[in-house]
């Protein structure tokens, strides 16, 4: 009776243990699968949905409301600060192409005034026409960069201060057309300087709208490094984390930081030094004009890339780059560096199985 | 006594089982259920492994069910107006470091074009959440699909080229997804544009591309080695050659963004696609396109085919030698 009832147990024991070993090697597989949580999600979902139609419903309505010209335009707040937008360019064979795709970003922003300077001698007829048929506010300025200055054929892009001269002659114009307009309210503005082949988000242009003074937020793909930024204790930038040269005054690149209207025109002087060494253009205006924490810290204390510091490629004027736009050169072997994959989230049934069986398993 | 231990003891072990596999069950079972699906009459076209296929056509399905009940019905953003034909764009994307920049300045592009549908095919295993994240705040209306070209991918020696050109899987997967979404009575009118995350548009394209009957053509700058790529148009206005150095005797010398196909020349010919294996430098276009029209069905657009409308352009890989081998930077941050 007693053998027989030890027996039974042992039975019992070791069916226990082969279904749970089973169960935890099947949760092991399942564990990579993705998960099914469409019960959680779906009345998430179905608000979220709602939600998005009544602000549609309302966005259309107040379109409907103001007849303007470019309907997708935000409704214009008299007071709200014009954004200036210093961009030098030069011509060469994607300059149409970077001045496009930057104008189709700058007309989603309301109170923007592009100030586009170009490195030569005299306007061109492609900025003219382009500007003319942009459909943004703009000046059109021009200045060429002497000739000991210039990078010539073949020399790495960083060997020389770029754009000096033509972002100096941006805020030349500024003051002056500003000298011409007293008045508390043409004094309410913020200064930009945007190169022509970065990518800017939307979202940076109303971060740095309330600048009091100088604004600074990260930068991505830069200095050698995913970003570049500030760093952000108590309110106050304290230090910069960059990879490079980090003792410089102000180690940021030029679309890292937004200057208000009112210091370019308290602070006549303030200007680029073309003459400055790699990597200093930046701190040689910024020196005279603000001190580390005075610095106004955006983008959620600095830790939000908006703005990327994008190269656009030298297109090879050879019969060969016919097969690397197919992505048979050299493309398809670089495996850049990949995100890395943030497993979703999600109150799973299934993984919450899989520690159960697990446990199991150990007793 | 020996005997009722035994009992208890069963009975604590038996009862957490039971309460777990009842819960399991019901859990387990309707998901199954749902990923089950007959794909008998695509099964000449599984691109992919076996395994990887049902999981790509599960998110697929999932994206119809969401696009359907959300986004279409709902998001209208930029103006949308039910007399103007619907633009497909196909834009396949990969993950690298500048992956977030070009999408936001793509998007920022599409934000001015109306009637706008964004087809984003992901080359990943499952859906990454920084497009996910980024497609949902542009508020432009879109599908998000992937699907994982094999990496390892290995040909007899024999054939000239190991890999499968870049994107071709997404974009099969779009066409095979808008075939599956709309049929061919529907009055939906619609253009399909195979659109590269890199390049650049200008907007006048996509109103050009609007009225295209079957396929449509211009010209595409920085493409061939040359400053533009353009057909040759006779003064009747019709397509008859290509003006190009690299092989300009291919059925159709044209990059992928120098063309648009109306959706209902798609749905009518539903076994067209990229081809994937043994298709020379140069002539996937012609791949799919050479299944759908000829030379002479071709309209030619941008005032026959003078004026750039489109740029092929090419953004550099960003030096990050300062992140070193641990990496620099704080991975959370999304760049």
């Amino acid at each position: 009776m007693a053998t027989r009832m030890k027996l039974k147990l042992k039975t019992v024991f070791v069916l226990y243990f082969m279904v749970s070993l089973m169960g935890l090697i099947y949760a092991l597989m399942q564990l990579g699968q993705r998960c099914d949580c469409a019960e959680h999600d779906m009345p998430k979902d179905r608000t979220i949905s709602r939600l998005r139609g009544e602000l549609h419903r309302l966005q259309e309505q107040m379109r409907k409301a103001e007849p303007t010209k470019l309907p997708h335009k935000l409704a214009v707040k008299p007071a709200q600060p014009t954004i200036y937008i210093i961009t030098p360019t030069y011509t060469r064979f994607v300059q149409k192409a970077e001045l496009t795709r930057l104008a189709q970003t700058f007309l989603h922003v309301p109170q923007l005034h592009w100030i586009l300077v170009e490195d030569s001698p005299h306007k061109t007829p492609l900025v003219s026409g382009f500007l003319a048929s942009s459909g943004l506010a703009y000046t059109h300025l021009h200045t060429p960069t002497p000739r000991d200055r210039k990078l010539q054929e073949g020399d790495p892009s960083w060997l020389k201060p770029r754009g000096a001269e033509q972002r100096n002659e941006g805020l030349r114009w500024l003051r002056e057309d500003r000298r011409g307009q007293p008045g508390a309210d043409t004094q309410l503005g913020v200064v930009y300087f945007a190169d022509d082949d970065n990518t800017y988000s939307l979202q940076l242009f109303e971060e740095m709208r309330g600048t009091q003074r100088v604004s600074v937020w990260p930068v991505g793909l830069v200095g050698g490094m995913r970003y570049e930024r500030p760093v952000v204790e108590g309110g106050k930038v304290v230090r910069f984390h960059t990879g490079w040269r980090p003792s410089r005054p102000f180690p940021l690149d030029m679309a890292g930081f937004a200057v208000s209207l009112k210091l370019v025109i308290a602070n006549q002087d303030a200007c680029f030094d073309g003459d400055a060494p790699m990597g200093f253009l930046e701190s040689s205006f910024l020196q005279g004009l603000v001190t580390m924490d005075e610095l106004e810290p955006k983008a959620e204390n600095c830790t939000k890339v908006l703005v990327w510091h994008t190269r656009t490629e030298k297109p090879k004027m050879k019969r060969e780059e016919a097969l690397q736009k197919q992505g048979l050169g050299s493309d398809t072997a670089v495996e850049c560096v990949r995100q890395p994959v943030l497993h979703q989230a999600c109150e799973c049934q299934r993984d919450g199985v899989g520690v159960f069986f697990f446990f199991f398993f150990l007793l | 006594m020996p005997k009722r231990r035994d009992i208890l003891a069963i009975v604590l072990i038996v009862l957490p089982w039971t309460l777990l596999i009842t819960v399991w069950h019901q859990s387990a079972i309707a998901p199954l259920l749902a990923i089950r699906k007959d794909d008998g009459a695509d099964r000449g076209r599984r691109e992919a492994g076996q395994s990887s296929d049902s999981k790509e056509y599960c998110s697929s399905d999932k994206d119809i069910v969401e696009v359907v009940r959300t986004e279409y019905v709902y998001t209208r953003p930029p103006p949308w107006s039910d007399g103007l034909p619907t633009i497909h764009i196909i834009t396949p994307t990969y993950s690298r470091p500048v992956q977030k920049a070009e999408l936001t300045r793509l998007a920022n592009t599409f934000l001015h074009v109306a009637n706008l549908h964004w087809i984003l095919v992901e080359d990943s295993q499952r859906r990454t959440p920084l497009v996910t994240r980024m497609l949902r705040e542009t508020g432009l209306n879109y599908t998000h699909l992937n699907v994982e070209t094999p990496r390892n991918y290995k040909l007899r020696a024999d054939t000239r080229d190991p890999r499968i050109p870049r994107g071709t899987m997404q974009r099969n997967l779009a066409l095979r997804w808008l075939r599956e979404t709309f049929n061919s009575n529907s009055s939906q009118a619609g253009i399909v544009y195979f659109a590269d995350d890199d390049n650049t548009y200008s907007l006048e394209l996509f109103e050009e591309m609007r009225s295209t009957r079957k396929v449509s053509v211009w010209p595409v700058a920085f493409v061939g080695g040359l400053r533009y790529e353009s057909p040759k148009v006779n003064a009747a206005g019709k397509v008859y050659g290509w003006k190009t150095v690299f092989d300009p005797h291919r059925p159709f010398a044209i990059d992928m963004a120098g063309f648009a196909i109306n959706l209902r020349l798609i749905l009518f010919k539903p076994q067209a696609y990229f081809k994937l294996r043994g298709v020379k430098g140069g002539y996937q276009e012609s791949s799919l396109l050479r299944e759908l029209v000829t030379l002479n069905d071709l309209e030619p657009k941008a005032s026959n085919c003078t004026k750039i409308l489109v740029w092929h352009t090419r953004t550099e890989k960003p030096v990050l030698v300062n992140e070193g081998k641990k990496g620099f930077t704080d991975p959370n941050v999304e760049i």
